[in-house]
């Protein structure tokens, strides 16, 4: 009898086992077709009926359907898959909000993102592996775009007109153009509509956190011999926080492609914008090595000395990410270099479900300078587009026109985009006498709470989404730019700091200059797409290299100088001439 | 009776190599194709990708639709400084020889102990504890040893309050530390999974010579010494043979996830480095070059060792 049992048990298993099989690869079959024979999208739109009856049933269907901008409830909820080159926090799958967009807008997307790995390691399995996510926003899109595994967006664009005024400038679309002459991805940031409303400074800074500040009478900082003075005066008056835990000056971040912590600071207090990889001399229009600068030997020199004293993190290269993170979280961290949305998301809420913000734990940014009275551009005012990298759909995607109307309807449609950046009115927000948007305590405090963001809040981060007004003229596209919402959800310690400063917001803390960049602004988003098959594409991977280990050895160095001067030897028999010329000729382009 | 002992030690060259041979086998035969095919096709099939390595493979067109370019890429990958190979093969052989070594003696080691201990209620929970974190995972053993060696882990703490040092010492931020601590990750974890194989072998000697030698007055140390250690040396033998192939391979997620870049000199193996070529930098040639020559060691290796064991009369594998 029992025997009986288990020979059915296993049946049953088996079977399952083959349905399962079955299931997974059905759409897969129906996938490589429908996407590659699609592409006359163009001819769908104008006419009721495909010209072109090549490709197969299913996807002329859908195509038929989705291309009309207006549609109302639709059928059928399309599941599909994004995998992001970054590290996120996957939502349930059960997530509320995600099922209301399924609802009403047909799709429901399962974001997976990047654990371990570095960005091209994980694109570069995937393409190994053959299988794609749906979609797809990687660091490494010219792996992609070499392997065939994106398709071309140029017509799918071109089908939604308002779309593609909107959000982009001809010049810019100009600018995602691949050199075979079509556009494979979309960047989802840096739009901002109508007036801008930005409160954070959503870039690099010398971070500090403000219990330092209001200790030393909100002196003014402008350089850094200044700021880590304030922090050894802090530190010695201060060695331990009120329960105990020592307090700790400075740690550096250090850990794989986040080592602009420690690496980039040097362009920024030269007075230069973040171009990420070079510094571009606008009166000569040249190409410039912030690598071997004064400005940034300087630095390390700095950085060396508050080494050699003790004040900063003995740990600070060895650390891992989550170590910094949960380091910075403790709130015993008086500063460090980062940009804001490496850490400020994940610590500041913390900091608020920990009562740390009451404490004056949070940061505020500081733009420091090699001397006193430069100018300063940590902040960036107006957007940067990075044409490097975006959402793209591949290949694998067995629907591509209602992903990409996604995509439209992310950006194009103000209530999906309330839904994913405010959440449910009367939930998560109220509504007041003037039609502005508000938060109560208690919604704020469970907007923070991780158990609740996975069960509720589906915010798509990786889809288009603007800053600024919303459409409806008054309110703002995200809460932390809400002047009420920014008011209100800051503690007392950080309002009294923005005050003494005269500051309405991070941006004027940091008080960077007002100006427009150039059009090949940022020079990182070229860089970052090259690859070791030119000289200058090896000389870049090299020169990564030779600074990943060389850096932390400069900071540590008891002999600062004999150090200094070993790298250099090492840098430059990494041929960094052949990198800057391949720069300088991309420049060249825009003269 | 006798006609059939006869039969039974033939020696096997008599047999005629007949349809009829086949056919009595024939199950034998079927289980024997299996495995064949599964080799043939997990084993030398995917070795078709080594041509790789021969062209500058670009996924779009496949290994078929990229240019030829012969040993550019094993060029590159002997002469070119910069990408540090030589240094690469270094650190692969000098950890792979200090884990087969250190992970071989307290292996044989912990196998002996374990056998000197009698009673089953004590010896059998310990074999149970010492092989288990073989299971465990090494991202796992990596956040174990993280946070023991860390500034205000364990071995720190200890370190201060006996005195040995006044300060903590930060243990991966120093080359020289490097392959010390990856060689005790391995032993810490591996030791009682290799014993096991050593305590079956030492079990299978005859239990008549440890009499005998009681009889003749033999102490524990010298029933080792001469008993269990000859009786184990065909296994020991065995095992290093495979194991010396296996030295290239001498891990991936311990160096990976241990690295950082102070350590990157000595912690970056050649799996590393094809990862960090072929995947990430997008060049899958030359992380199959790489791929190849360390393949093409091992074997070297393996067959010198074969060699030498042949030469000297030990155990061998073929």
């Amino acid at each position: 009898m029992k025997k009986l049992v288990a020979l059915l048990l296993v049946l049953a298993m088996a079977l399952a086992c083959l349905t399962a099989c079955g299931k997974s690869e059905e759409p897969a079959a129906e996938t490589t077709p429908a996407t590659t024979e699609s592409k006359p999208a163009e001819t769908a739109t104008n006419d009721t009926k495909p010209a072109e009856t090549a490709a197969p049933a299913p996807a002329a269907d859908t195509t038929e359907e989705a291309a009309p901008a207006v549609e109302e409830t639709p059928a059928e909820v399309t599941n599909f898959t994004m995998f992001i080159t970054m590290p996120g926090n996957e939502i349930n799958s059960d997530n509320e909000i995600a099922d209301m967009i399924a609802q009403k807008w047909g799709v429901k997307v399962k974001e997976t993102w990047l654990t371990g790995q570095t960005a091209s390691e994980a694109t570069g399995t995937i393409l190994a592996s053959g299988q794609y996510p749906d979609f797809i926003d990687s660091d490494e899109m010219n792996m992609l775009v070499d392997a065939d595994a994106l398709i071309a967006l140029d017509d799918y664009i071109d089908q939604y007109p308002e779309f593609r005024d909107t959000w982009f400038t001809p010049d810019e679309w100009e600018k995602f153009r691949q050199p075979d002459g079509h556009i494979y991805w979309i960047n989802p940031f840096g739009n901002t509509m109508g007036k801008s409303k930005a409160t954070t400074h959503n870039d690099e800074a010398f971070w500090i956190q403000v219990r330092v500040l209001e200790w030393a009478g909100y002196p003014q900082i402008k350089t850094m011999d200044q700021y880590f003075d304030v922090l050894e005066r802090y530190m010695a008056a201060n060695p331990t926080m009120d329960d105990g835990t020592p307090n700790m000056a400075y740690t550096i971040l250090c850990e794989d492609w986040r080592y602009f912590c420690l690496e980039n600071a040097g362009q920024f207090l030269a007075g230069y914008p973040n171009d990420g990889s070079v510094i571009v001399n606008k009166e000569t229009m040249t190409i410039e090595d912030y690598n071997t600068s004064a400005d940034t030997k300087a630095y390390f020199k700095k950085l060396n000395e508050e080494y050699q004293k003790g004040f900063v993190d003995p740990e600070s290269f060895t650390q891992t990410y989550d170590e910094y993170i949960a380091k910075l979280s403790t709130g015993r961290v008086l500063g460090m270099v980062d940009q804001w949305w490496d850490f400020a998301y994940t610590v500041n809420d913390v900091f608020k479900t920990q009562g740390l913000d009451l404490k004056g734990c949070n940061y505020v940014p500081l733009g420091l300078t090699t001397t006193e009275g430069m100018i300063n551009r940590w902040h960036t005012y107006d957007d940067t587009v990075n044409q490097a990298s975006g959402i793209a759909i591949t290949t694998s995607c067995a629907d591509p026109d209602k992903a990409f109307k996604f995509i439209v309807d992310c950006a194009m449609d103000q209530e999906l985009h309330d839904l994913r950046y405010w959440g449910v009115k009367g939930v998560d927000y109220e509504v007041d006498a003037d039609g502005l948007f508000y938060r109560t305590d208690a919604q704020r405090q469970q907007w923070a709470d991780t158990s609740y963001q996975a069960a509720h809040r589906c915010q798509y981060t990786y889809f288009p989404q603007w800053h600024g007004t919303s459409r409806d003229g008054k309110n703002a596209n995200k809460p932390e730019e809400q002047p009420s919402e920014f008011q209100n959800d800051m503690a007392e310690p950080l309002v009294k700091c923005f005050a003494a400063y005269g500051a309405g917001n991070y941006p004027d803390m940091i008080g960077s200059i007002q100006e427009t960049n150039g059009p090949w602004f940022p020079m990182y988003s070229y860089s970052n797409n090259f690859t070791t098959e030119t000289p200058g594409g090896l000389a870049w991977a090299l020169m990564g290299e030779t600074k990943h280990e060389w850096l932390p050895k400069v900071v540590m160095a008891p002999d600062f100088e004999a150090t200094w001067a070993d790298y250099m030897n090492v840098y430059n028999a990494c041929n960094p001439q052949d990198f800057l010329a391949e720069m300088q000729a991309i420049l060249d382009t825009f003269k | 009776m006798a006609k059939s002992a006869a039969m039974i030690n033939a020696p096997r060259k008599d047999r005629k190599f007949t349809w009829k041979e086949i056919k009595r086998q024939k199950v034998l035969l079927i289980i024997a194709l299996a495995v064949f095919v599964y080799g043939i096709v997990f084993y030398y099939l995917p070795l078709f990708g080594w041509a790789t390595a021969f062209i500058q493979y670009k996924p779009k067109g496949g290994i078929f639709g990229s240019a030829y370019i012969g040993f550019d890429k094993f060029k590159f990958l002997f002469t070119n400084e910069n990408i540090g190979f030589w240094r690469v093969m270094r650190n692969t052989f000098c950890m792979g020889a200090l884990n087969l070594i250190t992970s071989t003696f307290m292996a044989v080691f912990f196998a002996i102990l374990l056998n000197e201990i009698k009673p089953t209620i004590i010896k059998k929970p310990i074999q149970t504890v010492s092989y288990l974190p073989h299971f465990l995972s090494w991202i796992i053993v990596v956040g174990i040893l993280h946070s023991a060696l860390s500034s205000t882990g364990i071995v720190n703490d200890v370190l201060i309050k006996l005195g040995v040092v006044d300060q903590a010492i930060n243990f991966f931020a120093f080359p020289e530390y490097f392959w010390g601590i990856v060689a005790f990750a391995n032993v810490w974890k591996e030791t009682g999974w290799n014993a096991i194989i050593y305590l079956s072998a030492i079990t299978s000697i005859d239990p008549t010579l440890y009499e005998a030698a009681s009889i003749d007055g033999a102490g524990r140390w010298a029933k080792i010494k001469y008993i269990t250690l000859p009786g184990i040396k065909p296994t020991f033998m065995i095992l290093l043979l495979i194991n010396v192939g296996n030295v290239l391979n001498a891990g991936f997620e311990v160096q990976y996830l241990l690295g950082n870049g102070l350590v990157k000199k000595v912690s970056e193996t050649i799996d590393i480095f094809v990862l960090k070529w072929g995947i990430s930098q997008n060049d899958f040639s030359l992380g199959t070059a790489a791929g190849i020559f360390k393949s093409a060691i091992s074997i070297l290796l393996i067959v010198l060792c074969n060699a030498w064991a042949k030469h000297a009369g030990e155990e061998r594998l073929f």
